[in-house]
């Protein structure tokens, strides 16, 4: 079975601590066709982006929907503070996936800012290595690269346009739309480097709720209007041999994966490279699952028509009757 | 066709139109939302309430038991007191009830109304009926509830939230202004016909029907869930 090939590393919450992971986020998930709307390109922390990316560090920025790839121009693209902004119009209603690419670049970190880097973003793998190999005071020059991602819905009708790889060199790709999947379902998600897939990497998944009030060991309590809660901690995975770990769809809201896929080289000027990858989507409502997919809730709506041809029937008759009752 | 027919189709036209024109249009509403500005929980909240034919119904039974303006617009506004109140807490505080059962209840002042008017508190149970301003607050509450469930149901943010729902709640009155306007005019207008009395007892024998048919549709559903 999936669900036991792919397995919870871990339950340990990791803090949220200051890195430099690359997300592309919007305020809202679900856009109307035929509206501009503006996706945040974060360069920080999820919640906090610490500064702007060059177009000219940009490799690819790609909108695919209605089976269609394109490209918009450098000028769509504008910074405020410390966040790059994408304009975008929408077209017609599909699943959108939008993805920004960056060139590789290099740094050099002596041997405790690399441990450091290693122990705060989660590579444990490298740093476990290290320990392991004994070389935990040698100085690093890495090359790093970002391939980042988000699928939005716009409009009602679901596209498949969610399963198109972008062709980055590490890259998410889930298995089911996530507008199709709601609290109680599953959703695997399988990650590909080098458009194959990575087994035994590890992948970091957060989610963001935006609620007036929440829930902490039975009581609830509410926060400020204008707050935005994000729970303080992200969860591990591993990808089994098929590169796909499988989410448990316990909220809605914001959904994010982040991994960094890092490996030492053999040549060159360099001792590493790393390719990073983010995910962001969101869970809707559509319908609801309560105490763990037990029971099963979905509108149900009597057509207008039906309600309102019985509500003049009903009507006439009573009034008819009455009348010739006097 | 005679005069009285013609009022009764009017009635029954102006009554159902918006709703068959605007109905199942959540998924819509839903990126409306997503997308828009406070005009569009302004619409929405408008929208909701033009469509939502049980909400309508109660109206229709509480404006057709009074004949003064003066009684409209008092209690019409103690039913937007009730609805308020709860429409604006219990969303603040993300309240959320079962939302078949508020909707049952909400089916049940629909069915309270139609029984009231026709005067079966005391044909059938024999004692006069409850304090008539107390009951359409109580009901103005549960009202309150049915509303807050949906606008819960949207992806609200958290930017802006309490200005969201008090723009939806403001919508909220708009559309029961516009669905009051031609509901009060044409009772009006019938109320001058020789044949209303047929009419208000087949009007409110429809709201029993009407608030037993909620009821058990909303029941069902609960039970199914």
């Amino acid at each position: 079975m999936k669900r036991i090939s792919t397995f919870l590393l871990s339950l340990v919450c990791l803090a949220i601590l200051s890195s430099h992971d690359m997300y592309l986020k919007l305020d809202q998930y679900f856009l109307n066709p035929f509206t501009k709307t503006t996706i945040q390109l974060f360069n920080g922390t999820f919640d906090r982006s610490e500064n702007v990316i060059d177009r000219d560090r940009m490799e690819d920025v790609s909108i695919i929907y209605g089976g269609e790839r394109i490209q918009p121009s450098a000028s769509k693209w504008f910074e405020k503070d410390s966040i790059t902004f994408l304009e975008l119009e929408t077209k017609e209603a599909a699943t959108y996936v939008i993805g920004v690419s960056t060139k590789a670049r290099s740094i050099e970190m002596d041997a405790q800012a690399f441990n450091d880097y290693l122990k705060h973003d989660g590579i444990t793998d490298m740093l476990d290595k290290r320990k392991k190999d004994g070389t935990l005071d040698t100085p690093a020059k890495e090359l790093y690269a970002k391939h980042v991602k988000t699928i939005v819905q716009v409009g009602d009708s679901l596209s498949r346009d969610w399963s198109t790889s972008l062709n980055y060199p590490i890259e998410f790709i889930p298995f089911k739309n996530p507008y199709e999947v709601h609290v109680g379902h599953e959703l695997e998600i399988q990650l590909l480097y080098g458009q194959k897939p990575l087994a035994n990497q590890l992948v970091y998944v957060g989610t963001q709720v935006n609620e007036l009030s929440h829930t902490h060991d039975g009581s609830t309590h509410s926060h400020a209007s204008n707050e935005t809660q994000e729970q303080a901690y992200l969860t591990s995975y591993r990808t089994n041999e098929n590169g796909v770990i499988t989410l448990d769809i316990k909220q809605e809201g914001t959904w994010y994966l982040r991994t960094i896929h890092l490996e030492e080289l053999s040549e060159g000027e360099f001792t590493h490279q790393s390719n990073w990858a983010t995910l962001t989507f969101a869970i809707g409502k559509g319908h609801e699952h309560e105490n763990a997919a037990t029971t099963h809730k979905h509108d149900i709506k009597i057509p207008t028509y039906v309600y309102l041809l019985i509500s003049v029937i009903i009507i006439l008759l009573l009034f008819f009757a009455f009348k010739k009752k006097g | 066709m005679n005069k009285t027919i013609r009022l009764l189709i009017l009635f029954l036209i102006l009554f159902w139109a918006t709703p068959l024109m605007a109905h199942d249009v959540t998924s819509k509403d839903h990126a409306l939302l997503a997308n828009g500005d406070l005009w569009a929980y302004l619409w929405v909240g408008a929208k909701h309430m033009l469509t939502g034919y049980d909400h309508l119904l109660f109206l229709l039974g509480v404006i057709f038991y009074l004949r003064k303006t003066s009684d409209v617009i008092k209690f019409i506004t103690v039913f937007t007191i009730g609805h308020s109140i709860t429409l604006l807490s219990a969303t603040y505080l993300g309240i959320q009830i079962n939302e078949y059962l508020i909707d049952a209840i909400i089916g049940f002042s629909v069915f309270y109304k139609g029984f009231e008017n026709l005067g079966y508190f005391e044909k059938h149970l024999k004692f006069r009926s409850p304090n008539l301003l107390l009951m359409v607050w109580v009901f103005g509450l549960i009202h309150g509830l049915g509303l807050s469930s949906r606008l819960q149901s949207f992806e609200n943010g958290s930017d802006r939230i309490i200005h969201k729902i008090i723009t939806f709640n403001i919508g909220v009155e708009f559309g029961q202004i516009a669905a009051l306007i031609p509901i009060v005019y044409i009772i009006s207008l019938i109320r001058k016909n020789k044949h209303y009395p047929a009419f208000y007892k087949a009007v409110n024998t429809y709201l029993l029907i009407a608030g037993i048919a909620l009821i058990c549709f909303q029941l069902i559903l609960y039970l199914k869930a």
